[in-house]
């Protein structure tokens, strides 16, 4: 019944995605107000049968109805309702699934509050997240149907990857990056819509897409993070990133988005860049789809490929359509495109984005070339070769250390032309706090010429953007006689895209000096203890009391308590785990961390005598490695700032259905 | 003729993203993305299949000073730094907690102790496993595609931007347009 049910409900929808992306375009052309309409009906009826489907998929994990072939792969009774309910995501099919489900209400939501715009992007726009949608419905009637009966049905199944169920950040990491990647099919359809309406030259497709871009770059932001942070906290190699392909995967569409963040403000602004910022556009929306092509294809393997089969070739054919149709779309509009630079000055904001423009898309080259190098060679020479962390380390670095020297210039630049005299007042504080930041470091004992460089330029960069925000606060208190604490409130609220992004610059030094900090003075040793030895790593005493065991319901457990020692006294036990699950043959390392600002002692039982007599743990400092989190969330706050809705801006990027006219009549 | 311009206007535009794609097409030609479905799942991609030949042999032949020898430690790590894990997704014997991992590491171990340099350690383990087991591969012939790549785009991407901003900057001076908008982004 469920089955049935949701898959029908696929059927239903991949039939109205495709009348609905039929309908729109001929509505356009007969100008027929009321089949566009019918065609907006198009977009929110396929949410609503996508809505219908996930459900039902939910409901069948839930009751445990293995004559459903994704519930027979994933589901097992012995697993708790919560991550039965997160397995949902936790193999290919059910992705897919949830992608759809995601996309559908995207598109929803997209077309609604637009709706009322006059001209013809927004209606190509809405053909645009329908055939995205269609794409997605094929995949999953065809090589990813989760919908297949099972006969005869099984009394049980074999219960998600353990991987997946031992920790709950596995619960937030993956909505997190599916709502970031799907995210951008909203501007990209904005970008499509303007140029198939030939509406390319105004900003429009632009502003009506900018707090989308945010929000979605936010959320892959914290996927990102969230990612890094599971990574850490369960793979028991105390990293938290580690060039995995499909890390890169997700890396890859985040730089080219956020150079797009920066360089719309040049085109806002002075007019410029229009052609390179639709390509960065339509090329971060190809990246996602690559992203998805690598992950689920299995082409590269990582810990995040599922599985094999004819899936890749339907990516590939859809990556290939879009590549051609966006095309076609850039060379018939090149004509509107033009746009004359001017520049009045080398020294000047609008000099450092396009060197930042280049800088990230040269980082996102190397990664892409990386990630796909060994496809690359086996085919030219036949032989396997890996490329993975030290070389990505080793070429990313200089890009990354440039990138945050330029987080600090570019703040200071003022458009147009850069005064010397203002210019020297406003960097000075950043100078000043990086040089301190060096001598910290070199004070610490840090010796390697890039962790210096990077700690300059992380306290530098922290220097000229927290003055920012004292000067705009200072003026404020000076015009307005405001408290300076309440000034600095307002300026933000008054200026979100401004300071949301000085905010996320302060997030992403955090995160810096986190990566910095924790790859300079990572201490780590291996020892093998009885009850009641101790061992010291980089001035941390930790004791060993005893190992344990316990049956939980889905899993065995085998535990050491160690006792982190301040003297005599016991500051916090530690307890890392090895689980075993009956599916697999090996155990899930299970470490356990201990934060405090400074640092993190990290955990790993690496051996056990089965009579608890010893362990063998792994214990590693992680000095600054909870900043990389805070950072993270530091980012997350400022896209929330920035995407907030009011402000200034009220009127300016957004067109409401009251007031359709005003987007038009925008310089 | 005009079509002739626009498209290469458009081929340029779109030259990054084309690029992409077709690197990835080019890489899948030889295999097929199909014909991988009978591969074990769980096994990475590029490793020996036989478990058997993953195996090495511990000698046992460290002394206890050598076991203890922070020197010796930070030797090992930085060579095991450099070696992949083959059970494992892309993880490093030193980072890798896998008891082949811990196996890797003592014979990486053994061997620098036997006076072996850093180079002839991860030859040995070239010769067991191939060249996929170094984690970044060797700067020379085909692999230094990889390595010059980015920087060729980087020096590249710098010189356009300075004849471009040498360009732009030398064009009539702006009009006073934009300049009264306020400094809000």
């Amino acid at each position: 019944m469920t089955r049935l049910l949701a898959y029908n409900a696929i059927i239903v929808a991949t039939a109205i995605s495709l009348l609905g992306a039929v309908l729109l375009p001929v509505a356009i052309r007969r100008g027929r107000r009321d089949w566009l309409t019918l065609g907006y009906a198009a977009v929110y009826t396929n949410f609503v049968l996508v809505t219908v489907a996930t459900l039902a998929l939910v409901w069948g994990l839930v009751t445990h109805d293995f004559s459903i072939s994704y519930v027979a792969q994933v589901g097992s009774r012995a697993t708790p309702l919560f991550f039965t309910v997160i397995s949902l995501w936790g193999a290919l099919e059910g992705s897919i699934v949830f992608w759809a489900w995601v996309l559908a209400l995207y598109g929803a939501a997209a077309v609604y509050f637009n709706r009322g715009r006059e001209g013809h992007l927004v209606p190509y726009a809405a053909v645009t997240l329908l055939l995205v949608s269609l794409f997605f419905h094929v995949l999953l009637l065809g090589p990813a149907n989760p919908f297949q009966p099972v006969f005869p049905v099984p009394f049980d199944g074999p219960g998600p990857n353990p991987l997946l169920q031992n920790h709950i950040l596995m619960a937030v990491h993956p909505p997190l990056l599916y709502l970031g990647y799907v995210g951008f099919t909203v501007p990209f359809a904005f970008a499509v819509g303007a140029m198939l309406s030939g509406e390319v030259a105004s900003d429009d497709w632009i502003r009506l897409g900018r707090r989308w871009t945010v929000a979605s770059w936010g959320f892959l932001t914290a996927a990102i993070v969230a990612g890094m942070w599971w990574s850490y906290e369960v793979l028991g190699w105390g990293g938290y990133w580690a060039w995995d392909p499909v890390e890169n995967a997700s890396f890859i569409p985040w730089l080219t988005a956020t150079a797009y963040l920066h360089s719309v403000m040049v085109q806002e602004r002075r007019g410029m860049l229009k052609l390179w910022n639709l390509n960065l556009m339509v090329g971060t929306f190809v990246l996602t789809i690559l992203g998805t092509f690598l992950t689920r294809s299995g082409i590269i393997s990582s810990v995040h490929a599922f599985t094999t089969g004819t899936i890749g070739y339907y990516f590939l054919a859809f990556i290939g359509i879009v590549l051609v149709a966006a095309l076609f779309m850039v060379a018939g509009n090149s004509d509107r495109l033009a746009s004359e630079g001017r520049l009045d000055a080398p020294l000047s904001r609008e000099t450092a984005f396009l060197v930042q423009n280049l800088l990230f898309t040269a980082f996102m080259f190397t990664v892409l070339i990386g990630t796909l190098f060994p496809l690359v060679a086996e085919a030219a020479r036949g032989v396997k070769v890996s490329v993975g962390e030290p070389f990505f380390n080793k070429m990313s670095l200089p890009l990354m250390v440039a990138l945050l020297f330029l987080m600090g210039v570019g703040p200071a630049l003022p458009w147009r032309k850069a005064a010397g005299e203002e210019l020297k007042g406003r960097l000075l504080p950043g100078i000043v706090l990086g040089v301190l930041f060096a001598i910290g470091v070199v004070a610490a004992g840090g010796r390697g010429a890039y962790s210096v460089l990077a700690f300059l330029f992380a306290g530098f960069a922290l220097g000229t953007n927290l003055q920012e925000f004292v000067r705009g606060a200072n003026a404020r208190v000076k015009a307005h006689g405001e408290s300076f604490v309440m000034a600095l409130v307002r300026l933000v609220a008054a200026n979100r895209r401004r300071y949301g992004g000085y905010t996320a610059h302060i997030g992403v030094i955090m995160v810096a000096v986190g990566i910095a900090a924790s790859s300079t003075f990572k201490t780590e040793q291996e020892a093998t203890l009885t009850p009641g030895q101790t061992m010291t790593v980089a001035g941390h005493t930790l004791r060993f009391k005893n190992a344990w065991g316990r049956q939980e319901k889905q899993r065995e457990v085998i535990g050491a308590t160690m006792e982190w020692m301040d003297g005599d006294r016991v500051r916090a036990q530690i307890e890392p785990r090895m689980n075993y699950y009956p599916t697999q043959q090996e155990p899930v390392p299970t470490p356990d961390v201990r934060s405090t600002l400074r640092g993190d002692i990290y955990l790993s039982l690496m051996a056990f005598k089965a009579d608890g007599s010893n362990v063998t743990v792994k214990v590693i400092w992680e000095p600054l490695v909870p900043w990389i989190w805070i950072g993270g969330m530091v980012v997350c706050l400022g896209a929330i700032v920035g995407a907030w809705p009011g402000g200034r801006e009220r009127g300016r990027a957004v067109a409401t259905p009251a007031a359709p006219a005003l987007a038009e009549g925008q310089p | 003729m005009i079509w002739h311009r626009r498209l290469s206007r458009g081929l340029t535009a779109l030259a990054a993203a084309a690029a992409l794609g077709a690197l990835s097409l080019g890489a899948i030609s030889p295999r097929g993305l199909g014909a991988q479905a009978p591969e074990l799942p769980a096994a990475p991609q590029g490793a020996p299949q036989d478990t058997g030949a993953l195996r090495v042999q511990v000698q046992g032949t460290l002394t206890d000073a050598q076991k203890n020898d922070p020197a010796l430690d930070r030797l090992t790590s930085s060579v095991a730094a450099q070696l992949r894990c083959p059970v494992c997704q892309g993880v490093s014997i030193q980072d890798s907690p896998s008891e082949l991992a811990q196996q890797m590491r003592t014979v990486v171990k053994e061997q620098l102790a036997s006076g072996k340099s850093p180079d002839e350690v991860k030859d040995y383990f070239i010769s067991k496993y191939g060249e996929w087991i170094l984690l970044e591969p060797k700067a020379s012939g085909f692999n230094l595609l990889v390595y010059a790549l980015p920087w060729v785009l980087v020096a590249g991407g710098l010189v356009f931007l300075a004849f471009v901003v040498k360009k732009w900057t030398s064009a009539q001076p702006a009009t006073a347009g934009g300049a009264a908008r306020a400094d809000d982004d």
